[in-house]
């Protein structure tokens, strides 16, 4: 595998990672035309390992995944190199927009515009509610019956301690993994490999 | 608010999610409704920040950051959003083999699930605060539909939005 030098690493991180819109799954995507197809700086098992490992980790997974790769590529410098690269420029936008809101606010007209938007926010939520779910759900018939009906009372009881119980998150999260340990989808079992997760995986956010 | 405590709140949020939006009850939890430092209209106006350029779902922490803050507290957002992604490293190292055995993943995906859960339960307020009027019930409902079951960019969904309620303005 050629290895680059920490700018060129740099330099591929920080044009996908700050001008791919639409979160974590375009900017992997991307990240692997380069990585994979273009430099072959990594090969496609090192990258599937990468993706999997990622979704394992806690956070954003397309920052975990950042590191990953570019610690596969150059060490601890390729990651920090990632992760930089990736978020710097992206978050000093996310403030100027910030700032930008917060400006506008007085105009009636930004005003109109912000309620709109705020409301776009909340239906947005909710689909990435329905989107994180669906992938765990496989239909009402069948050995299928289970998995949603695993999905649909793990979602929806962590749903009502914190609406309606107003349990800590951080305490629901701890009971549903203990959940999980001991209340496991019988499906995985036949999934034997890591690298599997990149093809199975609902895709991160 | 001081700046250490804000990371650690930040840093608690994002450890505990597996999604760049499922730290959001957390963040909610701790900032808006404990320590009232931050509104639902800031928080919702964070993730407005945060989704309208490009880079990971999860920068809506460094305008929540900016907003408790300023600059500081922005960078205290970031900070809490690139410090658990160097955990996968280890993983790399160590865990990787362990990632097969059917109730680790099986704790992952309750784990993730559950955040689903969560999420819901920090929408469901906002979207009560947002939907004030019948269009903009009618946004949260259209949005909804649209980013959920079409491959359309949130990008363009929260300008048609904006645009949408700049109209209704021109109308009333």
């Amino acid at each position: 595998m050629p290895r680059p030098s920490l700018a060129e690493l740099a330099g591929v991180f920080l044009k996908v990672g700050n001008t791919t819109f639409g979160g974590g799954p375009p900017t992997m995507a991307a990240l692997e035309r380069e990585f994979v197809e273009r430099y072959q700086w990594l090969s496609a098992e090192e990258y599937g390992l990468s993706y999997a490992l990622a979704r394992l980790t806690p956070g954003t997974n397309v920052m975990a995944f950042c590191a990953a790769t570019g610690w596969q590529i150059l060490g601890w410098a390729g990651a920090l190199a990632g992760t930089l690269s990736t978020t710097v420029p992206s978050a000093v936008l996310a403030v100027l927009i910030t700032v930008g809101y917060e400006s506008w606010r007085t105009n009636p007209w930004a005003l109109a515009a912000i309620n709109g938007t705020v409301a776009a926010v909340a239906g947005m939520m909710l689909a990435t509610v329905f989107v994180l779910v669906k992938p765990y759900t496989a239909g009402l018939r069948g050995a299928g019956l289970m998995r949603t009906v695993r999905a649909i009372v793990l979602s929806g009881s962590a749903f009502v301690l914190l609406y309606r119980f107003k349990l800590s998150p951080l305490k629901i999260i701890g009971l549903l993994a203990v959940v999980g340990l001991l209340w496991h989808d019988p499906v995985e079992n036949a999934r034997p490999a890591v690298a599997d997760v990149a093809a199975k995986e609902p895709a991160p956010q | 608010m001081n700046i250490l405590v804000l990371y650690l709140v930040l840093l608690k949020a994002v450890l505990t999610s597996f999604s760049g939006m499922a730290s959001l009850p957390m963040v909610r939890n701790d900032l808006v409704v404990t320590r009232h430092v931050l509104t639902d209209r800031q928080l919702a106006t964070a993730i407005v920040a945060g989704r309208t350029g490009p880079g990971p779902n999860g920068l809506y922490l460094v305008s929540i950051g900016y907003f408790i803050d300023g600059y500081p507290g922005a960078i205290a957002g970031l900070i809490a959003l690139l410090t658990p992604a160097f955990l996968v490293i280890p993983l790399m190292h160590w865990i990787g083999a362990y990632a097969t055995i059917p109730r680790i993943r099986g704790a992952i995906r309750a784990v993730v699930l559950g955040s689903a859960g969560l999420l819901m339960a920090a929408s469901v307020p906002m979207a009560r605060d947002a939907a004030t009027a019948p269009i903009l019930t009618a946004i949260v409902v259209v949005s909804f539909f649209t980013l959920a079951f079409t491959r359309a960019q949130t990008w363009w969904v929260m300008g048609a939005a904006a645009a949408v309620g700049v109209i209704t303005k021109l109308f009333s």
